[in-house]
């Protein structure tokens, strides 16, 4: 895909995106939003971004292979139930820290939980999206020897 | 410490000792063997340590907290009984870690071989000792698994691939007849306690009238596992094992398990009169068919196996029985067969390593050559034979005496044990005299001397065997009164064993049997050379042809549905889930009325109307659209005609979710057919008039579906009344779909994000493969 002016919409809107999507994850507690949605928009974003763009490009965004961001959502949502067990509690029980801080608001571990679920699911769509795209496009054929 | 934590650490030690074994092979080489039997040797003197504590008390005790909700817990109860069983394990244990060493020197694999042994003697050391219905069945199945990889080891042969599939199907199958039938007596007792359930008040299990299907579960599993007539032919097929595994698992340990829990049990399900018809009677069978099979053998191992068989069957039968004679024979009987049999099996092996060959045809004179094997070798078939000043002597002796003293028609167990007895003496002098008498035969190997390792055991053994049968009244106090205590359940029984027991019936028995098998002896080569084709036709309608049957019949049923339900082509697998789904709701939509009532429904506003007539256009579009594009901008339109529905609804978190999960739909499927051809009509018109009947019975189910769940709308439910309430005071979140998701069913999320991912990988691994590459 070669348009100029969906390359500079994407290059304009992915930030907002991104920022939405903390956004969502953040406010989910108490507003609709949450892991789950947040995770999508962002995948949205880099879908977006190889499309207009390229793969390479959101790859290189990207940073992580979207196999360690499973990984690691997955080892963060999973972390987030000791605490508790630390604290003499059953396995995954909340633990919230009173404190209201701003933007953020409380901080507990079901928040860090929810960031866990962020990163599967973007992981997920993403993986999906780009290697569909990988597959399905002669010249990003040559790049998954660079993946 | 006290004792029963010392012998559960000595288990917790041999399944860490298993664990190492692998990463020790690099280590310490050929000197692994030797190593790693210290973990049964510590065991043993545990053991030893712990007895007098056993012979004073009743029993030894450790309870570790598990399940206990469900009533299952670590417990372990070490009496008099485990105590005999953990010293033959162990004791068998070390010789055999030993001899295995000898037997697979050099072997790269070793080390997973002492893994899946020591394993499998942690396994068995806790079945003895387990308190808890459910415990001992996770050691059972543990024992059944590891005798699937020890039967195995020699992967690359079909024949061990076979044997090893044959013993788990039917071990493990047996396996889970026993844990439904301990469910039942865990629920008829209101405990899985084993020791609770003995001590119940005698009757009151056994007049229950679901008490038939609780024996008859388990023993289903007891004779499989101790491979009981007719599921006997697993055990000489699994002599496809390495000579340590058959010496271990398929003759001193593992297919005792099932006697064992016979006894174990005895106390509660011998109350039933059906235990002794059905006990005996399988016991009895199998005792004939072990030794009539075996009498035609040519093969070394094969010829023990089918005695082993025949020791299982009289054991069982003993225990059947069930006399106070008959127990103290069955369990003077286990000790005399555990020592000589681990024995013959490990010459066995030596002959077999050092001549290439198990033929008995073909082996003699290998007293020269192999010394140290012969005499460990004889001495066990003595006493398999019963020759007096051994324990064998001692336990035919008590096998006849509690023969004699049995009910039941008048001379049928005498019969059934003396002829038995005959062949089992001829069967000794076979595989345990006949190859190292006469001249030296050529053979495919030189012969020469085993090495230390795998002389070593025979001779022990048969040291202790000639021990026992000099001091019975010693092994008579000492172990066999107090295990015959725990079988009988009665605390002031005193097992006396004597050498000579004056002129008598039973010694009188004894000498028709020794002249008996020394005339069947005689017989036995030109029997051989004459009944091949009488057991050709046996093998072949033996129960092993019902279990093969069985096995194809499975396989050939599975590859039929498989290919019928998952075709591989995706409108079918799709026509399949509806269809079914279909059918599974109109199982039970019927029985619902249907309380249908316009009143109660929300005003129908204009922009509702408008938004559904906008899906159905869409809808039907996709069905007759000709490109793949439109097809899924379409498709979109109605996804997001749907989320539009949902915000109206005011549920904004899953209108949310609708378009966004819409839209990367959308995205996917534009990327995944872009490189498709145009749609084209591949379907005949039949098949699309089918398509559409499913399509549209599918829709009008799930709309008659939605109008029964209708009426449940206003249903207060407590766990939404839960939820709502304690959201923001327990979980600090006003939004409750979240505060669902992330903290009260957090588990489940877990549990479905791990799906999620794995899933995503299982794609991943799909699309990387290239099918146009070779």
């Amino acid at each position: 895909m070669n348009s100029l002016i969906l390359k500079m919409t994407t290059r304009l809107i992915m930030g907002l995106l991104l920022v939405f999507s903390v956004f969502l994850l953040l406010r989910g507690h108490n507003l609709p939003g949450g892991g789950f949605t947040g995770g999508l928009v962002a995948a949205s974003a880099f879908a977006l971004q190889a499309l207009a763009v390229g793969t390479r490009e959101a790859r290189a965004t990207l940073i992580l292979d979207p196999r360690t961001i499973i990984g690691l959502g997955l080892a963060i949502s999973l972390a987030s139930g000791f605490p508790s067990v630390l604290a003499g509690q059953t396995f995954m029980t909340g633990i919230w820290d009173k404190t209201v801080l701003p933007v953020v608001g409380k901080i507990g571990t079901p928040l860090v939980f929810d960031v866990g679920v962020y990163f599967v699911v973007l992981g997920v769509v993403l993986l999906f999206v780009l290697s569909f795209a990988n597959n399905s496009d002669t010249e990003a054929r040559k790049e998954s020897q660079w993946n | 410490m006290s004792s029963s934590i010392q012998i559960v650490l000595g288990i917790a030690m041999i399944f860490g000792a298993a664990l190492a074994a692998p990463w020790l092979q690099r280590l310490l080489g050929a000197r692994l063997g030797p190593v790693l039997a210290l973990a049964p040797v510590i065991m043993f003197g545990l053991c030893i340590k712990a007895a007098p504590a056993v012979a004073s008390r009743d029993a030894l005790r450790l309870d570790i907290p598990w399940a206990t909700e469900l009533g299952i817990s670590l417990s372990f109860f070490i009496d008099g009984f485990s105590l005999l069983f953990l010293l033959i394990i162990s004791a068998v244990g070390t010789f055999v870690v030993l001899y295995a060493g000898g037997y697979l020197h050099g072997s790269p694999t070793i080390g997973r071989f002492y893994l899946f042994l020591l394993s499998f003697m942690a396994a068995m050391l806790g079945i003895v000792s387990a308190d808890n219905l459910i415990l001992l069945f996770v050691f059972w199945e543990l024992t059944s698994i590891t005798s699937f990889l020890l039967i195995g080891y020699d992967h690359e042969e079909e024949e061990s691939r076979k044997s090893s599939l044959q013993a788990l199907l039917v071990t493990g199958g047996g396996g889970l007849a026993m844990l439904a039938g301990f469910v039942l007596l865990g629920h008829l007792a209101g405990t899985y306690r084993i020791s609770e359930i003995l001590a119940l008040p005698s009757g009151q299990l056994a007049a229950e009238p679901s008490f038939p299907l609780v024996l008859g579960l388990i023993l289903l599993g007891a004779f499989t596992k101790s491979a009981q007539f007719p599921f006997h032919f697993w055990l000489p097929n699994a002599m496809a094992a390495p000579a340590p595994v058959s010496s271990f698992l398929h003759s001193a340990t593992m297919v005792k398990a099932g006697v064992f829990l016979l006894a174990r049990l005895h106390p509660c399900l011998s109350e039933h009169p059906l235990w002794t018809p059905v006990v005996g009677g399988f016991g009895a069978a199998t005792m004939i068919t072990g030794v009539f099979l075996g009498f035609g053998q040519t093969d070394l191992k094969k010829i023990l196996a089918y005695t082993t068989l025949s020791v299982l069957g009289t054991l069982t039968m003993l225990l059947g029985i069930g006399t106070e004679l008959s127990i103290k024979a069955c369990l003077i009987y286990l000790l005399a067969h555990a020592l000589y049999k681990a024995a013959l099996f490990m010459t066995a092996g030596a002959v077999d390593h050092e001549t290439g060959t198990r033929d008995i045809n073909t082996l003699s004179g290998l007293r020269g050559p192999m010394p140290l094997t012969a005499i460990g070798a004889v001495i066990g078939a003595l006493s398999m034979a019963g020759c007096p000043i051994l324990v064998g002597f001692i336990s035919k002796e008590y096998f006849y005496k509690a023969l004699l003293d049995a009910e039941g028609p008048p001379f049928l167990w005498e019969i059934a044990g003396v002829s038995a007895s005959m062949v089992m003496t001829a069967l000794a002098i076979i595989a345990g005299i006949r190859p190292y008498l006469g001249t030296v035969a050529k053979t495919p190997k030189h012969p020469h001397e085993a090495p230390w390792t795998m002389w070593i055991g025979p001779l022990v053994l048969g040291g202790f065997a000639l021990k026992f049968g000099i001091l019975p009244g010693w092994v008579g106090d000492h172990l066999i009164t107090p295990a015959a205590r725990a079988v009988l359940g009665q605390a002031d029984y005193h097992a006396h064993l004597k050498l000579w027991d004056g002129l008598n019936t039973a010694l009188l028995l004894s000498l028709v049997t020794v002249i008996g098998g020394l005339i069947l002896y005689a017989l036995s080569r030109s029997w051989r050379e004459h009944s091949g084709k009488l057991y050709a036709v046996l093998n072949a309608m033996g129960p092993q042809r019902a279990y093969f049957g069985i096995l194809n019949g499975t396989l050939s049923f599975a590859k039929w549905q498989t290919s019928l339900l998952q075709n591989g082509k995706l409108r079918n697998y799709v026509l399949t889930v509806g269809a079914f789904t279909v059918f599974l709701i109109l199982l039970v939509l019927p029985r619902n009325r249907f309380a249908f009532d316009p009143a109660a429904m929300a005003p129908v506003s204009l922009l509702g109307v408008l938004v559904c007539l906008f899906i159905i256009v869409a809808a039907v579009a996709t069905c007759f659209v000709k490109s793949r594009f439109t097809a899924i901008l379409t498709l979109g339109v109605v996804g997001l005609g749907i989320a539009m529905i949902f915000f109206m609804s005011s549920a904004p978190d899953l209108a949310m979710t609708q378009v966004l999960v819409e839209t990367l739909t959308v995205v996917l499927f534009v990327l995944a057919f872009r490189n498709l051809p145009l749609l084209k009509d591949y379907s005949s018109k039949t098949i699309r008039i089918r398509d559409a009947v499913a399509a549209g019975a599918f829709g009008i189910v799930m709309t008659c579906l939605v109008l029964v769940a209708f009426q449940f709308r206003n249903t207060p439910s407590e766990v939404a009344a839960f939820h709502s309430a304690n959201s923001l005071p327990a979980a600090n979140g006003r939004n409750v779909v979240n505060v669902i998701l992330v903290d009260f069913r957090a588990l489940d999320t877990l549990g479905e994000i791990t799906v999620l991912g794995v899933a995503a990988l299982g794609i991943y691994a799909m699309l990387r493969m290239n099918p146009t590459k070779p």
